[in-house]
């Protein structure tokens, strides 16, 4: 079976040096040409774009008038508006909310549905914590913003039905961001749950009932065998978590259109919108894409140097 | 054995608890979604009561005749459709096609190209949307559909997740085609692709889901009502033509129980997709 495997590989090589006289050795360019449509399309929208951002970034433009070269002004004109440090603020502290409680709760949900024994109470289980995120963000905020409404909202009628009293969230500056990362939870929490899932089911459950027997407590198990076990799993939806939420826009933007009380909710995505597409600061909204891209690839170049410390690699 | 009897013992009142437990955060998940689809059964007089009422009464289904009064819900559906089966089809065909390329074509500068594209992951999208927002003005298609699935069809993510799957089907089926002399274009549409039916499901589902969804691109390449998206059409439908609210909750129902039901038909490889995309990537 070996040989007759190798034999057309052996045989073929001479033939291709000797047929290719010109600039491809035979077959090269089926590669090419496979690879074409894509590297086109690679080109005009990734990375064309990607160094068109670069260079509009030293420039003022407002699409209207042309281009004037700016040098390094939109950067120094960003990094001294109060406004982008407000939106940096707020978005950092909704990523780290995200992965905090996606990541915990995740986990906590699918260790709880992976022992479920009743089939139809887990696939029900399964069901709802999924249906949210099949939902377009679009649908998630308008319906919440009714959910939360002050006055006929459900959760203000079953808070003020146990005796809370919950505040006034799109309008109080200090629950206006807290009730997003409420409403983003519901909504992407599935995604976590599922991948969790995924991922316990790969633990093998012969370590579990090894570390049983040689007399482990739950705890312990929990700690020494499926969190190590797991921590692949929970280091990617940790990066893919803080990703999604650093770029969240869809539910602001919605929400709170003009970013909140006081500000309370701009996030960076939004202050690059505005600054774009609703006050055409081409080149400004360039140069802070740009901050966007490099903090994305800081924080994602440390989680990594992070995971090689704690990760358990099989 | 006494270990395990007394054990059990303990478990189980435990173990009720938590599938009670569960069942609760279910119920909690999709009380948002019941309240909204009772609401926009109810008469516009007897909807968003305190207490909230959790069953139709007075029945009507007047709300939905109202959405398209107010915006051409019928239009924004084909169009939403139309952009999200172009994106879908489109994007998997040229990935496919790169995929096959980088696992079984030899070419000068292949491994290059491979690392060029995967650390394009890192590109934030909206770092890409100012300037393909001015390149789509200068093609003159702003306010038009190709604006938003043109982007669409090139998936980095896509063609890295088919190039590691292929890698698992063995070579030798393709060998043994070459020799019958079967081209290549064959050997990926007749060997390949049929090979791979849980991982194009799974692009396909989350590409047409991504772009089903997408609520950035329509509000910044579309303008026109007849042109719009189902989400953006949404939102304007509760902000700038005041919709009341039941006519808003009518139309979001429109959108998200065909989404729920088809979900429901074909859960398992929804999250069989997230799931393999997850453990993968």
């Amino acid at each position: 079976m070996t040989l007759t495997q190798a034999r057309p590989k052996r045989a073929a090589a001479p033939r291709e040096k000797a047929r290719g006289g010109g600039r491809f050795r035979r077959g090269e360019w089926v590669g090419y040409a496979f690879l074409s449509p894509a590297l086109l399309l690679f080109l005009a929208f990734v990375a064309g774009p990607f160094v068109v951002a670069i260079v509009l970034a030293f420039f003022s433009w407002d699409m209207l008038t042309p281009a004037e070269f700016n040098g390094v002004g939109n950067f120094t004109e960003m990094f001294s508006d109060p406004l982008l440090y407000t939106a940096l603020a707020n978005t950092f502290v909704f990523a780290f909310a995200s992965v905090v409680t996606h990541l915990g709760g995740g986990l906590l949900l699918a260790m709880g549905v992976n022992r479920m024994m009743n089939r139809a109470l887990s696939y029900f289980v399964r069901t709802t914590l999924f249906f949210p995120f099949v939902i377009s963000w679009a649908a998630v905020a308008l319906l919440w913003k009714y959910v939360l409404d002050p006055t006929f909202g459900l959760v203000t009628h079953y808070a003020g039905e146990i005796g809370v009293q919950p505040p006034e969230w799109f309008t109080d500056p200090a629950w206006a961001l807290p009730a997003i990362i409420a409403i983003d939870f519901w909504h992407t929490i599935g995604f976590t749950f599922v991948i969790m899932l995924a991922g316990l089911q790969t633990v093998p459950r012969e370590l579990h009932e090894a570390a049983r027997v040689d007399g482990a407590r739950p705890y312990q198990v929990f700690w020494r065998v499926t969190l190590p076990m797991m921590s692949p799993t929970i280091f990617f939806a940790a990066v893919v978590t803080f990703i999604g939420a650093f770029q969240i826009f869809d539910p602001v933007q919605i929400i709170t259109p003009d970013g909140g009380p006081d500000d309370s909710t701009i996030t960076i995505v939004m202050y690059l919108y505005q600054k774009g597409f609703q006050s055409f600061q081409i080149g400004y909204a360039a140069a802070v894409s740009i901050l966007v891209f490099v903090i994305m690839m800081a924080v994602t170049l440390l989680q990594f140097w992070g995971s090689r410390k704690w990760v358990h690699q099989q | 054995m006494t270990v395990r009897t007394r054990s059990r013992r303990r478990v189980r009142p435990a173990r009720l608890l938590l599938e009670l437990l569960l069942v609760a955060v279910g119920l909690v998940m999709i009380a948002p979604l019941v309240w909204l689809v009772v609401q926009s059964f109810t008469e516009e007089q007897a909807a968003f009561e305190i207490p909230p009422n959790w069953i139709p009464k007075p029945f009507t289904t007047e709300n939905f005749t109202g959405v398209p009064d107010a915006i051409p819900f019928g239009r924004m559906a084909l169009n939403s459709l139309q952009v999200a089966v172009i994106a879908t089809v489109g994007s998997l065909l040229v990935s496919v096609l790169a995929a096959y390329a980088f696992s079984r074509l030899t070419f000068r500068g292949r491994d290059g190209i491979f690392l060029v594209l995967l650390s394009a992951l890192m590109i934030p999208a909206q770092m890409t949307v100012i300037p393909v927002f001015v390149l789509m003005r200068n093609l003159g298609l702003i306010d038009s559909l190709p604006a938003l699935w043109l982007p669409a069809l090139i998936n980095v993510f896509s063609i890295f997740f088919f190039r590691q799957y292929f890698n698992t089907i063995p070579r030798e089926l393709d060998e043994a085609a070459r020799i019958d002399g079967a081209g290549h274009l064959w050997i990926l549409f007749r060997i390949i692709v049929p090979l791979s039916g849980p991982a194009l499901a799974a692009m396909a589902i989350l590409t047409f889901q991504a772009v089903w969804n997408n609520y950035l691109a329509p509000l910044i390449f579309l303008s026109t009502p007849e042109n719009m998206t189902l989400p953006v059409g949404l939102v304007t439908l509760q902000s700038s033509h005041g919709g009341s609210p039941v006519v808003v909750f009518a139309a979001i129902t429109a959108v998200v129980v065909p989404v729920l039901a088809l979900f429901l038909v074909f859960q398992r490889s929804f999250v069989a997709s997230i799931a393999q995309a997850g453990l993968r990537g």
